[in-house]
């Protein structure tokens, strides 16, 4: 814990430091501003001891009033036009960064976090770091120059008022200091119970309709009660502490103007009239002594967000060091064998290896059917060739060159691929396809869609290719899903064709269409067929056969 | 507005807290107003000097706790309020979702409760609190320094009246559109991240990373700008706020010229300008809140296009599935699923469903759920026409394995308890027999307690499919559908699991969805849906 409580630390300040020319401008207009209110408050002082004295009303003073008050407007939105900058370039910094890295370390994330909970990360935890630059860093600077000001400038003109400012003003520190231990643990619990329950609501409201149809939409809304509530019990729980040092601040407030106001009510009854003027303007300076203080004590919370969001960022998979680019083109033109050589891995260390010593070769240009029952480990061969997880041990190679040695764009350049649970994005039939190859015609689009029987069904729909679709595919049937991956291999047109069960859904007719086009698109390219439908095994001679992990038989693909 | 006071009503149950807090923030405000006057009066000498035991003993204590306080109860009052609300959404959700959230997203629904709701925290903490607050002081203000000049009295309440009302007014009016931008590109950054995250897969396959990074620092360059527009906004609103607080200490100090008793009122006004300060500001959140509050309240009442009849019809004894003269298409412009579909399933039968893809296999599951209703003709179960019943009786009769079963992100046990909360321990594994899971179940080390990881993703496919059919299995309807409940198995699997369809409970109606048989099940009759209707086939 303390050494991410470092870590944390230590990022909060190179996150200023990056914003350092921002923060310097939002400064220097506040203290700017706090200056500019100083003035005004002297001459509001001088005009009203004038005109109580003299019953006349000094322009001079009157107007030096306005203009301060100006001034200080001014500054003020300057100040938090800087401040608004300086957060969105740290945001903006922040998400690039953390996106960047939840990309490159790629699909084997959503084996361990679910794609919420890193998605609340990204967006919430990096918002949440707005309120350091907006308010705590203008807070911070302030918090002790400001008061530093105003008691110097009391201090010359009634040594005593200005004491009082001091005295009262130590005792905010230490009310904090007391507060602010407990209230940093709180806010840290506090934002993990947030992000389990977004993460659980986004899990109930994707699978809502199981959760109605199985007529336990009341039971679930009951503990979504249960767990909002007590995310507002550890809310108020770091409120409760948090709170706290403001009334601390409350309460060297009113000390201060008690002790002032008994000193000058004395001091005026003896008719000392010439402290007039000084004591009209400690009075109404006193509270910018403690505005900043207060501002402090509100933003401090601000900080805690921001380290809470430095320990979720920490968490994130670093970026992989840079591998210079391997050429596969050349070698590639002439079509690409795959050899693994004794391939194992396993996925979670409790649950055995997915893969055990596997090898197998599929020559260029040939198709070679992965043959096994559910759990056999050949998703697990299909996720390696794409990149998606490395090898515990053993080679996978391709035209003999380790693909370790690739960037997974230039492996993902190389390899089409149809899974068994593709993910359609909301949007238009076409956009879906589209999103193999974003630079591709409509007429490249139009023929993939009818290569992979898209336009069969698409041809009925209101809009044709153009209709959109919902989450996951909604408006389709899975074998129509499935198709619209079919046509992003189409597409696509890579070297490397892996289908994962790609004709699971299907029906006989449509799923021998499909295959029919599928054997159009396999020609001269190196694919991997998984699949235990007896009408894939027709397509190629060549086999292997998985069986818990391991090889058990093979055919043509030694 | 009308969506503001919608809110409101969602909040009743939550009215004495918030009046509570309200009482115990005017009792704090009219505490800080005596106070500063009080302390303005002995600087002044005016007789004042009595006060001081008062002042020391009571109002400087009374003022630290009662803000203490006043922060506590409004903050509890809110968070209580917020959760109803969220409770309210979730709910509203649920009743029109039975089908699935169809073409919203779900990144967009949970900004609308996560985003939406916390904006709507700000119009009781940071609106209604200080606009009372104005209002109570107001009236104060005018009659104490009325007493002394009602010139001055004037000036200071017109002062006061564009701080605390007008500007607030204008600023929530100019910032109505803004806040709704705010609103929707929080929540198209939301999708982005969430579409790019969840699709990590395809998104690596096809080299889609520079894209997807594109789009969604596009997309928040857009919540920047409504956020920057906002900002701006406020920081304007409540600079005019100040100059308006300074504008009445500037006529204290002119008046005080005319008459020195006058000069006590700058204390005055200094305390009745302070708890105002943010009103301005609290302006630009109310046009937010107020986008957000639509926006809350659209996605929650949405969809409930079946609502129940007005006074249900009591469940009938049997479960004989009739359908009669069906006709049905999703949309207008869309061809017909059914035309003229007439379907026995007896009670305690087993029906098979084929079809090709598209022919409406699943779309008779939906009509027989009530997810929707057929145009014309009729759906009748034990003999009483489905329309009249209540859809949460309805679907208790049914267990239906769809092929978008979800499996959540929870344990194994969790899942399968979805079906049959109170399901023990054998009844589970007896479940997990017949989908043919048990054994991978038993060798992992935490048995049912493993995670079942997002969308099932700690199992491959086939496991998934597996795990959603013993879950099925395990509910205690007497009609079970099952939506291609093999797809994604093994030959051998899949065999293993028809055959103990075959054994399954004696009594129980199974409607098999396929699109071909392998010639093992064991079924009463056949049915091939084509053309919109359903013809018998051989078995």
């Amino acid at each position: 814990m303390d050494t991410t409580k470092t870590v944390a630390r230590q990022w909060v300040r190179a996150q200023t430091k990056e914003s350092h020319g921002f923060t310097a401008i939002v400064a220097a207009c506040s203290l700017a501003g706090a200056a500019a209110s100083l003035v005004g408050a002297w001459c509001a002082a001088q005009a009203l001891a004038l005109a109580l004295a003299t019953r006349e009303l000094s322009l001079g003073y009157l107007g030096g009033f306005l203009a301060a008050a100006l001034v200080q407007a001014g500054c003020a939105i300057l100040a938090e036009r800087f401040a608004f900058d300086a957060g969105a370039a740290a945001r903006r910094r922040l998400r690039s960064d953390a996106m960047a890295r939840l990309l490159a370390a790629g699909p084997a994330m959503l084996r361990g976090a679910h794609s919420g909970t890193l998605a609340s990360v990204v967006i919430d935890r990096i918002e949440a770091v707005d309120g350091l630059f907006v308010r705590w860093l203008p807070a911070a600077m302030l918090a002790l120059a400001v008061p530093a000001m105003v008691a110097a400038v009391v201090l010359t003109l009634d040594p005593v008022a200005g004491a009082i400012l001091i005295g009262a003003g130590l005792l905010v520190p230490f009310a904090m200091a007391l507060s602010g231990l407990g209230a940093a643990a709180a806010a840290r619990s506090q934002f993990a119970a947030m992000a389990r329950l977004q993460t659980r609501f986004l899990d109930r409201v994707s699978g809502i309709a199981t959760i109605v149809l199985a007529g336990r939409a009341e039971a679930e809304a009951q503990a979504l009660a249960r767990a909002a509530d007590e995310l507002r019990q550890r809310t108020m729980r770091v409120l409760r502490v948090a709170f706290l040092s403001s009334a601390g601040l409350d309460c060297a407030a009113a000390v201060a103007l008690i002790a002032i106001a008994l000193r000058y009510g004395g001091q005026y009854a003896d008719g000392s009239l010439a402290s007039i003027p000084a004591a009209l303007f400690v009075l109404l300076a006193s509270p910018q002594f403690f505005a900043p203080l207060r501002a402090f004590a509100a933003a401090y919370q601000e900080r805690m967000h921001a380290t809470a969001a430095a320990e979720a960022l920490a968490e994130l998979p670093p970026l992989p060091p840079q591998t210079p680019p391997l050429e596969v083109r050349n070698v590639a033109a002439h079509g690409i064998t795959i050899d693994f050589y004794d391939v194992s891995l396993s996925w979670d260390a409790t649950r055995g290896k997915a893969l055990d010593g596997v090898s197998f070769r599929i020559p260029a240009g040939q198709v070679v059917i992965l043959a096994g029952p559910s759990g056999a480990g050949k998703t697990s061969i299909i996720e390696i060739l794409l990149g998606f997880v490395r090898p515990d041990s053993g080679r996978v190679t391709f035209n003999g060159a380790d693909i370790a040695t690739l960037v997974p764009q230039a492996l993902a350049r190389l390899t089409a691929w149809v899974g068994q649970r593709p993910m359609l994005f909301a949007a238009s039939i076409a956009e879906n396809i589209r999103f193999a190859k974003p630079e591709a015609t409509d007429d490249e689009v139009d023929a993939a869609a009818e290569a992979a029987r898209v336009m069969d069904f698409a041809i009925l729909l209101p809009q044709g290719l153009e209709t959109v679709i919902g989450e996951g595919g909604y408006g389709l049937s899975g074998g129509q899903a499935q198709r619209i991956a079919i046509a992003r291999a189409f597409l696509k047109d890579a070297p490397i064709l892996l289908l994962d069960e790609p004709t699971a859904h299907l029906d006989p007719v449509t799923e021998a269409d499909v295959l029919e086009s599928l054997k159009r698109l396999c020609a001269g390219r190196t694919t991997l067929l998984a699949s235990h439908a007896t009408a894939a095994h027709a397509f190629s001679s060549r086999r292997v056969d998985l069986r818990g992990g391991r090889v058990v038989g093979t055919r043509g693909a030694t | 507005m009308n969506a503001l006071l919608r809110i409101f009503g969602l909040w009743r149950r939550r009215w004495p807290a918030l009046a509570l807090g309200l009482l115990v923030s005017m009792a704090a405000l009219l505490v800080a107003v005596a106070m500063m006057t009080l302390s303005g009066a002995m600087v002044f000498s005016l007789g004042a000097m009595a006060a001081a035991p008062l002042l020391v003993r009571l109002l400087g204590p009374g003022r630290v706790v009662l803000r203490y306080l006043e922060r506590l109860t409004t903050h509890d009052a809110m968070f209580r309020a917020l959760g109803d609300v969220r409770l309210w959404f979730f709910r509203g959700l649920a009743r029109g979702a039975a089908g699935g959230i169809g073409y919203r997203r779900s990144a967009d629904l949970l900004a609308r409760l996560v985003n939406d709701v916390d904006a709507l925290d700000g119009i009781y903490l940071r609106i209604l609190i200080p606009l009372a607050q104005a209002v109570i002081l107001l009236p104060v203000l005018i009659w104490q320094v009325g007493k002394g000049s009602l010139l001055l009295a004037l000036a200071i309440a017109v002062l006061y009246g564009v701080a605390a009302f007008h500007l607030p007014y204008r600023a929530a009016r100019a910032s109505r559109a803004a806040g709704g931008r705010l609103g929707e590109s929080v929540s198209a950054l939301r999708v982005a991240v969430f579409d790019t995250l969840s699709g990590l897969r395809e998104v690596r396959a096809f080299a889609a990373e520079g894209r997807m990074l594109a789009l969604i620092q596009a997309r928040e360059a857009a919540l920047f700008s409504a956020q920057h527009d906002l900002a701006g906004r406020a920081a304007r609103a409540q600079a005019g706020a100040l100059l308006c607080g300074q504008g009445a200490i500037l006529a204290v100090i002119v008046a005080a010229a005319f008459d020195p008793l006058l000069a006590v009122a700058a204390f005055l006004a200094v305390a009745a300008f302070e708890p105002i300060a943010g009103l301005a500001r609290a302006g630009v959140l109310a046009g937010h809140a107020a986008a957000s509050a639509e926006r809350v309240i659209e996605a929650a009442e949405s969809g409930d296009a079946l609502p129940d009849p007005a006074t249900p019809a009591p469940l009938p004894r049997g479960s004989a599935l009739r359908f009669e003269g069906v006709q049905f298409r999703w949309q207008a412009d869309r061809p017909f699923v059914f035309d003229g579909l007439t379907l026995d399933v007896p009670s305690g039968s087993r029906v098979a469903l084929l079809g090709p893809s598209g022919s409406g296999k699943s779309t008779l599951a939906a009509l027989a759920l009530r997810l929707a209703a057929p145009q014309s003709g009729r759906i009748l179960l034990g003999g009483v026409d489905i329309a009249s019943l209540a859809a949460a009786d309805l679907r208790g009769r049914i267990a239906y394995l769809s092929q978008a079963t979800h499996l959540f992100d929870d344990s194994i046990r969790a899942n399968l308890l979805l079906a049959r909360p109170d399901a023990s321990e054998d009844e589970m594994w007896a479940a997990l027999e017949s989908a043919r899971i048990a054994e991978v179940v038993r060798a992992l080390p935490q048995g049912l307690d493993t995670w079942v990881g997002e969308a099932g993703g700690n199992f491959s496919g086939g496991q998934g499919r597996r795990l959603a059919l013993a879950r099925t299995l395990l509910s205690t309807a007497p009609i079970l559908i099952l939506d291609e409940p093999c797809a994604g198995l093994d030959a051998d699997t899949e065999r293993g699991f028809l055959q103990t369809l075959n054994e399954t409970g004696s009594g129980r109606t199974v409607i098999l969805i396929a699109h071909r048989l392998t010639g093992v099940e064991r079924f009463d009759r056949i049915w091939r849906l084509s053309e919109g209707r359903a013809a018998a086939a051989a078995g």
